[in-house]
């Protein structure tokens, strides 16, 4: 009997570990520890003590509660689960099989991922039968050799990552990982796609699918997020005491009534520098929906770190720096958007960053630093290469947000043109943009 | 009093703590565990008090760490009696032999004990509050959970100072930043929210007996709409749910209208931008529709 409680506690942890829970071996023999203190037929104990002891971080409660309701759940549910589990896998295979026959090149089949035959399988007839007939046609050709193979390869792949985008919301493309269990890859399917997902899900959605719905949710998180953040600047600042001098005049002096014996010993600190920072944000068609989330963000630590002058660009640059601070962020958005001449239009970084240059040289500091979110797409790429690299030296650092997914990045010129002259880092989730500001700007 | 989970409920309950089963067997694991105790969740759902109700089911001192920007071990743990070593120092500079004097020095009596040392050295098992341990620095936390770990401190002059008696031990943290993962696995977790609104009745029943039926249940129903609103920053806590249940009481007032309502809400919202946020998404007569319209 106690082989078997250990067994299924330890399955248990197996299954939430995959889900992302980090749990220490010291905590398997607490919860261990504690189900020998409880009542095992109340499962409402057994739910609470291993709770309270593998779970401890508060965006992890609901993949607990959906992995516990999963795993002990009558025999006969979790035959159900396992049963639907092997029945989309085999479905699953089918569709690659079938991909693997149809898109060939010369007898062979392309090198294509096992997610892209599954978008293949998956896109409308009609369309599959456009793909088909394009590979046929290219692979039938006059002259058509070996070492063609990669050309159409990269065609049909970014023929299928459209496809994907445009399926996004049709397509079940989640692949749990393979925990060597049967059973358990069923159940992790299940704990991985029931319900809602609490923050944890939010923070990794690409911040442009975010639904309306999630709205809410998600600007509670960002401003959690930003309040984190707050307490992490001002932290840093206030870790005086290492910095702490001892001030030996002023130590001398307060000491001369306890006859020279210093009783009371007296500091000076370096003054707190905090960094200025100047942000740049894309808000062009393509952009506007990270924008949005971008600025709630610095709207969020715009209170401690006061100096943030702010910009929105498109066609050419604005600044909005006067919106903050004066009202809540909604009603800020509102004033900006309605404002704005520059939201949802084309881009061109050249002439935003030209009168950026122009216009507001006092802002550029050799003590600054220059925050652009922008996808990088923009028209006149080299006259925007030549803009940047001349504000890269007027500046302490430029560090570019890129809201491009990094996957699709060594296929964007314009990648590749800034990624030469300024930081770069991916940021289309809700956790890019807390880490990058964590660890790249603010560390 | 003995440990048990019927006992742990009850005692709660006659402390006028009102709270639900998981906390209390949370609770209940901490101290049979004999770990320290974890308390997330946002200002004012009770997770100081917690600490205060465990010293007082106990009948033992309660010992508050209050930690800070900056607080370091000197504050936490022990510091030299500075000044005091000084006097002696010139006090017995003419008669005393060196060596003495450097022994009666870094003796007991010239260690000022902080509240970790003084909870680790006490003679009874004491309940040690760390609170809004968030609020530290990263380095202190480490050296927070070592000594959780070992309930053990060592003072180079004095050897090794370990516990007489396992304290019970409750951290609090609002969530301000991810305290690290070795303190965590240190401790029994507990993540308290705000409570329900038939466990707030139940609170406010038990906090103030002399409230009615329907005011009781029409403020829980008000403070539960209010803290849903996702434009209030600072969400009422649980004691600012009793002050204003207090104050309507206090005017005289059986059921909340929009009149009470106008009068008291500075007491449940304290910020300007909340009250903004109140008057312009909820309104008092909308409150009062609400927790009408809710109870028929």
């Amino acid at each position: 009997m106690k082989d078997c409680l250990e067994v299924n506690v330890v399955r248990f942890i197996h299954l939430l570990r995959h889900t992302g829970v980090r749990i220490g071996s010291g905590e398997v023999i607490d919860a261990l520890n504690a189900l020998t203190l409880l009542d095992l037929s109340d499962r409402r104990s057994v739910r609470a003590a291993l709770q309270a002891t593998l779970v401890k971080r508060p965006g992890e409660r609901a993949v607990f509660d959906r992995a516990f309701d999963l795993f002990f759940a009558p025999p006969e549910e979790k035959q159900q689960v396992t049963a639907r589990h092997h029945h989309k896998w085999e479905k699953r295979q089918d569709m690659i099989r079938q991909a693997e026959e149809e898109l060939t090149f010369q007898g062979q089949a392309l090198e294509l991922s096992d997610r892209e035959k599954t978008v293949y399988a998956s896109i409308p007839e009609a369309d599959r039968q456009k793909i088909l007939d394009y590979v046929k046609k290219t692979a039938e050709g006059k002259n058509v050799e070996q070492h063609f193979r990669p050309i159409l390869e990269s065609v049909v792949k970014g023929s299928l990552s459209y496809w994907r985008k445009s399926l996004r919301n049709e397509l079940d493309l989640s692949e749990a990982p393979d925990t060597g269990d049967r059973e358990l890859n069923a159940l992790l399917e299940g704990v991985g796609s029931t319900g809602e997902g609490g923050f944890a899900s939010l923070l990794e959605e690409d911040m442009q699918n975010i639904a309306d719905k999630d709205l809410p949710r998600a600007r509670e998180l960002i401003r959690r997020l930003a309040r984190q953040m707050v307490a992490r600047i001002t932290r840093r600042y206030r870790q005086s005491k290492k910095h702490k001098q001892l001030d030996l005049r002023k130590s001398i002096r307060s000491n001369i009534r306890f006859g020279g014996t210093m009783f009371r010993l007296r500091y000076r600190s370096r003054r707190i520098q905090k960094p200025r920072l100047v942000l740049l944000c894309d808000v062009s068609g393509s952009m506007a929906r990270y924008a949005s989330f971008v600025l709630q963000f610095i709207y969020g630590i715009h209170s401690v770190v006061g100096s943030i002058e702010s910009f929105v660009f498109s066609e050419d640059l604005e600044r909005v720096t006067p919106y903050f601070g004066q009202s809540d962020f909604n009603t800020t958005m509102l004033q900006i958007i309605n404002r704005s001449a520059e939201w949802g239009r084309g881009t061109n970084i050249a002439t935003a960053l030209r009168t950026l240059r122009v216009k507001f040289p006092s802002v550029l500091t050799g003590d600054s630093y220059v925050i652009i979110v922008s996808d990088t797409k923009t028209m006149a790429l080299d006259e925007a290469a030549k803009e940047l690299a001349q504000l890269r030296r007027k500046v302490k650092d430029v560090v570019w947000l890129n809201t491009m997914p990094d996957t699709d990045w060594e296929n964007a010129k314009t990648v590749m043109a800034f990624q030469k002259l300024v930081r770069m880092f991916p940021c289309n989730t809700l956790a890019d943009l807390e880490k990058v500001m964590r660890k790249k700007i603010f560390v | 009093m003995e440990v048990t989970i019927p006992a742990l409920r009850k005692a709660f309950r006659d402390v006028g703590y009102i709270t639900d089963e998981e906390v209390v067997i949370t609770v209940y694991l901490a101290l049979k565990l004999e770990k320290p105790l974890l308390i997330e969740g946002a200002p004012g759902v009770g997770k100081t008090e917690l600490a205060k109700v465990l010293a007082a089911l106990f009948d033992t001192e309660l010992i508050r760490l209050q930690c800070y920007e900056g607080l370091d071990e000197n504050k936490a743990l022990y510091e030299w009696n500075y000044q005091r070593q000084l006097l002696k120092i010139q006090i017995s500079r003419e008669t005393a032999c060196t060596e003495d004097l450097e022994r009666d020095l870094f003796a007991r009596e010239y260690l000022l004990e902080r509240p970790l040392l003084r909870a680790i050295q006490a003679d009874r098992k004491v309940v040690l509050l760390i609170d809004e341990v968030d609020k530290t620095d990263e380095e202190f936390e480490a050296f927070l959970f070592e000594v959780l770990s070992d309930f053990q401190v060592s003072v180079p002059e004095l050897g090794t100072l370990a516990a007489r008696q396992i304290p019970v031990v409750v951290l609090t943290s609002n969530n301000e930043r991810e305290l690290s993962d070795g303190l965590k696995r240190r401790c029994v977790y507990l993540y308290l929210d705000y409570p329900g609104v038939d466990r707030e009745i139940e609170i406010i029943r038990a906090r103030i007996p002399d409230i009615g039926e329907k005011l009781s249940t029409e403020v829980a129903r008000a403070v539960a709409l209010i803290r849903s609103d996702q434009d209030v920053r600072k969400k009422p806590s649980i004691a600012e749910t009793l002050d204003w249940a207090r104050a309507l009481l206090a005017l005289e007032k059986d059921r909340l209208t929009k009149a009470g309502v106008n009068q008291t809400i500075n007491l449940l919202l304290k910020t300007k931008a909340d009250l903004d946020a109140f008057h312009k998404n909820i309104g008092a007569s909308r409150l009062e529709e609400y927790v009408r319209a809710e109870k028929g």
